[in-house]
């Protein structure tokens, strides 16, 4: 099966069941209306958006002066840093550090680059137990499943499945209800907590200025996981860099908005170098891991602005395509408008070249974006860029398309032909085309041009009625 | 090259492992070609959006009620400490340092103990410019000795994990976001404001900060910070389960601001 054949499949599979796509769109147009409740009570939203976009966009241009910065400031605070050019150095380093510690049990803070690497197969397979502590992760763990949303990742269970779940895999008693499913996994995460040697979380943001991460959790998990081990590796992107720590209030401000509607998340920690002497509990050690996969690559090229993203997830949510085939469709550690862009960029191979297709390029990812990435001019470009793989048949008929478009004459005929061969399967739609056309209309309905055109009511009076 | 941003060469001067040098030399190279043409910009004023001559502690109240913790005032100036504490004074008086003016705060902690059936409470404070300084701790502790409920004040692993609540102080607090902000320290352990089920954070009106950017901007400043600041805004919280909210899932949930005016 090719690629486009199998994402068509899981694409066919999603929007078949029903109860996910119904769970999916319930969830994302709550958030959608939490993000607008939020960012009405900014007074410049607008301008905040433009600032964020703004010193990300010179981060970027700066960004090896910043990350030298940032280095030098994390060993000055006693942390420890490392350079992972790629997922499997970012896995060696990290599974090194862990047999270092002799660890056994590690506690995971909710962080898409470590999915990105795929390390807790990595850890599990050197004997190091991996728990992941955030409540959404912690149930996709003990389900054998995978995250289907960046921030809220079992978007796609019910409570029946995850009291399954949770009764079948911890042993507890069964039930459906949130609080009482929430206080079973608290009980149980804790005895992990009280037991953990090591903690590993990702990056929100990392503070050049100061050496300082910045971590945004609502549970506490992140906070639970930098404290209760003696050592806290984090992994961090190195476009999570950002200059100065008053830049923060700008992101922070817009983060949790985006994601949850909350002006602020419950717990936002910034972190500054492992545990003082003198300090009670925290870790003694931190190591901070700097992974390239592939971004410096990205930030010479065209697609640079994909790297100003800050993982909110409010793309997702105002997707109509993320809405009605979920995350699982994907078939990548990043879903939705940005994982469009993001997964065929980072892995530079065929395997993902429908994401940027899967779009109707409506435009709502660009206007949820908290840093401005224009998102569907960015799809648009990587469409381009990767035609000469796209099959024969297809670029012959979009080139076909074009020329036709391009002239009047060839415009009006094409229109007259639509409307003598187009099938109307009802309500003025084409869902089942013919020939060449049927490979379009698989996965589309197309509108059937009305009886008569613009031009032709116009010419038939339309301009004398008003 | 753009003069915001820092200097090239700062990762010589200090000890940074030669394979992370040498990556970032490789960076720079490969990123040679990146223009640069954005400038860093002002914030100030763009950012703000609660300004000082607002009503802090309104404002502080108003958005810390809808991150989902209990705020309340506490007016120092109450005339009478025996009824504001709520009960007679502990045999023997607490001496003269329980004046009136400081009662009232403390009649509220042991109200929300004693409602919660608190038998033992963490205190974990440790600045003595804070709202809980040491004449306030005192007062407190006594109080509490009276009501039958221990305090603890060594934050250790058996502690955290049994105690029915932690009182704190805090080190400021934002009016824009309800948040207050606790850091390690000497004295203070991160997992107090964390890990036992009821947070009670006491709060002088004169700690809150109009905005997190002020907040921010005073730490950037500050080149000894503490390993860990904690913005804590609410209790813990989760909505993942079919996006009901609940609270308390690792952290406390229940999170009490008291504000003393």
């Amino acid at each position: 099966m090719s690629a486009s054949d199998a994402f068509r499949a899981r694409v066919a599979k999603a929007v078949a069941d029903r109860r996910v796509v119904q769970a999916v769109h319930l969830a994302t147009w709550r958030k959608v209306s939490a993000r607008q409740a939020g960012f009405a009570l900014l007074r410049n939203a607008e301008e905040l958006r433009d600032l964020a976009s703004q010193i990300k966009q010179h981060t970027l241009e700066n960004l090896p002066q910043y990350l030298e910065q940032f280095v030098t400031q994390v060993r000055r605070v006693g942390g420890q840093i490392h350079w992972a050019k790629d997922a499997a150095a970012a896995r060696a380093i990290i599974c090194d550090l862990a047999r270092g510690y002799a660890s056994h049990l590690a506690v995971k803070v909710k962080s898409m680059t470590t999915e990105e690497v795929d390390l807790n197969h990595a850890l599990e397979a050197i004997g190091v137990r991996v728990v992941e502590t955030d409540l959404g992760e912690f149930i996709v763990q003990i389900d054998h499943d995978r995250p289907s949303h960046i921030v809220t990742p079992i978007i796609h269970k019910d409570r029946r499945q995850i009291a399954a779940a949770m009764a079948r895999e911890i042993g507890c008693e069964y039930t459906e209800d949130p609080t009482e499913l929430t206080k079973l996994a608290r009980r149980y995460l804790r005895d992990i907590f009280r037991r953990c040697d090591l903690g590993i979380s990702g990056v929100n943001f990392g503070v050049a200025e100061t050496g300082t991460i910045c971590l945004c959790t609502n549970e506490g998990n992140g906070r639970m996981s930098t404290t209760r081990p003696r050592v806290h590796i984090a992994l961090m992107g190195i476009e999570k860099v950002i200059p100065r720590m008053r830049d923060l209030a700008v992101f922070l401000k817009l983060l949790s908005r985006s994601s949850t509607g909350q002006p602020m998340g419950s717990y936002t920690t910034l972190i500054t170098g492992p545990k003082r002497p003198a300090d009670p509990d925290g870790p003694e050690r931190l190591h901070v891991v700097l992974l390239d996969n592939g971004r410096a690559d990205i930030l010479r090229g065209p697609f640079a602005e994909v790297l100003k993203c800050i993982r909110c997830g409010a793309c997702l949510n105002a997707c109509p395509v993320y809405r009605n085939i979920g995350g699982h469709a994907y078939n990548s550690v990043y879903p939705g408008p940005i994982g469009s862009l993001v997964t065929p960029l980072l892995n530079a191979d065929r395997r993902h070249d429908d994401l940027p297709r899967a779009s109707s390029l409506c435009g709502a990812c660009y206007v949820a974006c908290p840093v401005k990435i224009n998102i569907p001019d960015l799809l648009v470009k990587l469409r381009a860029a990767t035609r000469a793989r796209q099959p024969w048949g297809k670029r012959a008929a979009l080139r076909a398309w074009c020329w036709a478009m391009c002239s009047a004459s060839t415009y009006r005929q094409g229109q007259r032909l639509m409307r003598t061969f187009l099938p109307d399967d009802g309500e003025g739609w084409t869902t089942r085309g013919v020939g060449p056309l049927g490979e379009w209309t698989a996965t589309r309905d197309l509108p059937r041009p009305p009886s008569k055109s613009f031009r032709q009511l116009w010419e038939e009076g339309l301009a004398d009625e008003r | 090259m753009n003069a915001d941003a820092p200097r090239a060469d700062v990762a010589q001067a200090i000890n940074v492992d030669p394979a992370v040098r040498e990556a970032l030399r490789g960076l720079r190279r490969q990123t040679e070609s990146v223009p640069r043409r954005t400038a860093l910009p002002d914030l100030a004023e763009r950012v703000r959006q609660v300004g000082a001559d607002e009503d802090l502690v309104r404002r502080f109240e108003q958005a810390a009620t809808a991150a989902g913790a209990h705020v309340h005032l506490v007016s120092q100036t109450d005339q009478n400490p025996g009824r504001q504490a709520g009960a007679r004074l502990p045999a023997g008086g607490i001496g003269p340092r329980a004046d009136a003016k400081r009662c009232a705060w403390i009649a509220k902690v042991r109200e929300l103990l004693q409602a919660r059936g608190a038998k033992t409470a963490l205190l974990a404070t440790a600045r003595p410019d804070s709202a809980l300084n040491s004449e306030r701790r005192q007062e407190l502790v006594m109080f509490l000795a009276a009501d039958g409920i221990a305090e603890q004040s060594t934050p250790d692993d058996e502690t955290l994990f049994s105690v029915d609540a932690a009182i704190t102080d805090v080190s400021a607090a934002i009016a824009e976001t309800g948040t207050i902000v606790c850091v390690s320290g000497p004295g203070l352990a991160r997992g107090a404001s964390l890990i036992p089920p009821v947070h009670i954070a006491v709060v002088a009106a004169q700690q809150i900060l109009p905005d997190l950017y002020d907040y921010l901007e005073q730490i950037g400043a500050d080149a000894d910070l503490p390993a860990s600041h904690m913005l804590i805004s609410g209790p813990s919280k989760t909505a993942d389960i079919e996006g009901v909210l609940v609270t308390g899932m690792h952290g406390p949930g229940e999170l009490h601001v008291i504000v003393l005016m």
